[in-house]
């Protein structure tokens, strides 16, 4: 097939008609001390020491910011444990027994309506860094650094698209809390004084469209509209969803409030909403197992480190146990493998997928195009490609690697089942020596 | 259970080489047998021949390349055999030197002596395919230079061979046994006879020629197939086709003028139905090893070969100019892919270039029938 790939066969319709599972308590909670963001932590509890639900127990160390760690239950700090993080490396845990009374700390408080509406952009900038909010589409870049932009702010974007196959993470949060939605679009539209707001969502899902014509009723003249774009994959890049909503087509590496738009994931905004109303951290997420080696493949809502495998067993285990597997936090086009399913579920996982593991011996490159036409930076991969075999730099860098969004898109469209992403990663180094 | 690790994206698309090459010999079929049908004997021969060649020059140069190292052991040939064999020597190498054998007899005249298909497909296979590397790294297409080469060396021991009479008969023809071929006839200019062919039997392949090239509606329907099933670029066939078109119109319009008995449209579609222009858009052109790796570069591909195809044919001293138009717009295309300005976008700059080709040919084309008298009607 040579033509450009856009759609990717996935098995959405199975996952995102079932509601969420509440799983909020698990026996032992374990909270990451480093995260990809931050390689360094402090914590300022001791063992034995009793935590309460929000209570800040450390201090991660960023390379230009720093971010407070929550305990996301309320219970014993028992010690520290090694897991495996989301980006795959082994992480020292914190581990905390629960003890189910869910003790909230004195840090939490109900504004009013009437306070939240006297809030600055300073104060809410204040609030979101204090509650350590980052983007829960799976970047964990800290939104309060979104925030501090000077720039005039006209239209806030809200991504729902979720685009990669198989997660119905984002899909069943939009139809489960369409009013924390709202309301946090609310505070940020107040925050940057935004006249607009589009809610963006894939034109194909009907049902978030039924949920939010009705909700959107109940917000007149707020300036908040539902925008449905297109179904292909990788719309919910910002550039591409920016592009399909407003029609404006950013140039390579600009941000997108040089032209008065800021972006936030819906899991965000959610996270924004509960910090601004109750000031709140993020202490639980939607989740999605799935993928074709897990036997019912289910969505849920659960606290911030709960270990997976207390998951597994309630989507009743792996399918094919005999077989081997590939494990995914994130999701089946970017997500990270990890090598074992010893693993944590952090702010960032918006998915589980475990699938079968599938060896495609690798042919010989046609040139058919394929990646070419299916990149969505224009780039040439098949031409990367081959400057990397030939460890070519000069070649490498015309062809302009570090553009690359690592969206996977080459090696899924590639007829020859080459892995082209691996050598555009590849290429990626050799263009910053 | 155990858990391995791999690299993004995890999933991958259920297309594959495998099923383009499927589909290309799917498309040559039709061709095929229909040719097969016209002249058993000699498709036959070809066929066999062709393939056997190709494949077994394309089996030796796997073994060759992936020959155990010498080191001082004793191994038996069994060993020997696996390492050079397993797992190096798959399906795709099987369809991929079929394909160019398939090609390879049906564009050689039915009139070929024997050793000429034998050196043919010699020299395709290993000068055109294998010296480059193997499948993916040719630079010019095969069956091209199998054909050219066979040409150039023993073009004039090529004998006419007419279809056999039935077939003449079978749809309402003209009555013409005639010693050319429809590009023979007006090569160096006699327009006078191009009434002989008339543009029905021409479609249906009531010529001689060579073996596969003048079935237009087996042809049209491995296209078709094609094209549906996305294994080829439309993008060059379009513009290949469409800057023949166009140019043979000019061509036409320059020597017949339009109020000639002869009409210009009929010139066009004497040149689009004649000679192997239609299978090589459809089969040859298309092989997208040879061809440019983004759209617009292939925009340009196909509108550089279709230029030098019918300047070839209007003015060159050869009558056909599809074999050498590809072999010239293959080196194009390794020009076009150059790093330096290779890029996937559409710019202005490309769309005046593809404008600029097509508006000097035509122009060319033009000055050149009417003032430097080489086509006269």
């Amino acid at each position: 097939m040579i033509a450009k790939t856009t759609k990717i066969h996935d098995t959405k319709n199975l996952v995102g008609a079932l509601p969420s599972v509440k799983f909020l308590n698990a026996k032992y909670l374990y909270i990451a001390t480093a995260n990809a963001r931050c390689p360094k932590a402090d914590v300022f509890i001791k063992e034995g020491d009793h935590v309460d639900t929000f209570q800040v127990i450390g201090m991660r160390h960023g390379p230009f910011f720093e971010q407070p760690i929550h305990a996301t239950c309320s219970g014993t700090f028992v010690g520290y444990e090694k897991h495996y993080h989301r980006n795959g490396k082994l992480t020292d845990f914190i581990k905390i027994e629960n003890d189910f009374k869910d003790t909230f700390d004195k840090s939490i408080i109900l504004r009013t309506p009437e306070e939240i509406a006297k809030l600055t952009k300073e104060e809410m900038t204040e609030i979101i860094k204090d509650c350590a909010n980052v983007g829960l589409g799976g970047s964990s870049f800290p939104t309060y650094i979104k925030f501090q932009t000077d720039k005039p702010i006209d239209t806030v974007l809200i991504n729902g698209i979720e685009c990669e196959p198989y997660i119905t993470a984002d899909h069943r949060l939009m139809l489960e809390y369409p009013y924390r939605i709202m309301d946090g679009i609310k505070y940020v539209m107040q925050a940057f004084n935004a006249k607009r707001a589009l809610i963006c969502i894939k034109s194909k899902y009907k049902d978030i469209k039924a949920v939010y014509t009705q909700v959107l009723k109940e917000y007149p003249n707020s300036g908040i509209e539902l925008c449905c774009v297109g179904n292909y994959y990788p719309q919910g890049w910002e550039v591409e969803m920016i592009k399909k909503a407003t029609g404006i087509q950013l140039n390579p590496g600009e941000l997108p409030s040089n032209r008065g738009i800021i972006n936030f994931n819906v899991s965000t905004i959610v996270g924004i909403y509960k910090a601004i109303k109750y000031n709140m951290p993020v202490i639980k997420r939607m989740i999605t197992i799935t993928g074709d080696g897990i036997n019912y493949p289910k969505n849920f809502r659960v606290r911030v480190g709960t270990p997976i495998k207390d998951l597994i067993p309630l989507c009743g285990g792996y399918k094919n146990p005999d077989k081997e597997k590939v494990f995914i936090l994130g999701g089946p086009m970017m997500g990270a493998s990890v090598p074992s399913d010893d693993c944590i579920i952090t702010k960032t996982v918006t998915s589980i997928i475990v699938f079968d593991k599938v060896n495609e011996p690798e042919q010989p490159c046609v040139r058919c195009g394929s990646c070419v036409m299916s990149c969505p930076v224009h780039l040439e991969p098949v031409q990367i490609m081959n400057a990397v075999k030939c460890a070519d730099k000069e070649r490498i860098k015309k062809l302009n690697p570090l553009r690359c969004i690592e969206c996977g898109l080459c090696s899924y469209s590639c007829t020859s089942k080459i892995p082209v992403t691996d050598y555009v990663r590849k290429a990626k180094v050799f263009a910053k020596l | 259970m155990t858990i391995v690790k791999e690299n993004s994206p995890h999933i991958r698309r259920k297309a594959t080489v495998t099923r383009m090459m499927v589909d290309v010999l799917i498309a040559l079929a039709p061709t095929l047998i229909f040719s097969f049908v016209i002249y058993p004997i000699k498709t036959l021969i070809f066929y066999v021949i062709s393939l056997a060649i190709m494949n077994a020059a394309e089996f030796v140069y796997v073994g060759l390349r992936n020959m155990m190292p010498k080191d001082d052991q004793k191994h038996t040939f069994k060993e020997k055999f696996e390492h050079s064999y397993k797992g190096k020597y798959g399906i795709n190498n099987f369809l991929t030197a079929s394909i160019t054998a398939v090609i390879f007899t049906l564009i050689m005249p039915a009139g070929a002596p024997i050793y000429a298909v034998i050196i043919g497909a010699l020299v395709g296979i290993v000068f055109g395919k294998l010296l480059f590397g193997g499948l993916g790294s040719n630079i010019f297409n095969p069956a091209a230079v199998g054909m050219v080469f066979a040409k150039l060396c023993f073009g004039n021991q090529y004998k006419v061979v007419e279809p056999p009479s039935w077939w003449f008969t079978l749809v309402s023809g003209p009555d013409i046994t005639t010693g050319a071929t429809p590009l023979t006839l007006v090569n160096g200019g006699a327009l006078s006879d191009i009434g002989r062919y008339d543009l029905l039997s021409m479609f249906f392949g009531q010529m001689p020629g060579t073996l596969g090239e003048v079935y237009k509606i087996t042809i049209l329907i491995g296209l078709i197939y094609l094209l549906v099933r996305r294994s080829i670029d439309y993008r060059i066939v379009v513009s290949y086709l469409g800057t023949a078109f166009i140019l043979a119109f000019v061509a036409g319009l320059s020597v017949f003028g339009l109020n000639n008995e002869v009409n210009p449209f009929h010139f066009t579609m004497y040149q689009m139905l004649s000679g192997g222009l239609l299978f090589g858009a459809t089969f040859m052109m298309t092989d997208p090893v040879t061809s440019p790796i983004n759209s617009p570069s292939r925009w340009i591909y196909g509108i550089v070969a279709g230029i030098l195809t019918m300047f070839i044919r209007f003015f060159a001293a050869l009558p056909e100019g599809v074999g050498f138009s590809i072999l010239l717009a293959n080196m194009v295309a390794v020009v076009l892919d150059h790093y330096e300005w290779s890029n996937p976008r559409y710019t202005w700059k490309k769309f005046v270039a593809m404008g600029s080709l097509i508006v000097v040919a035509g122009l060319a084309t033009w000055l050149l029938i009417s003032f430097g008298g080489f086509y006269h009607a």
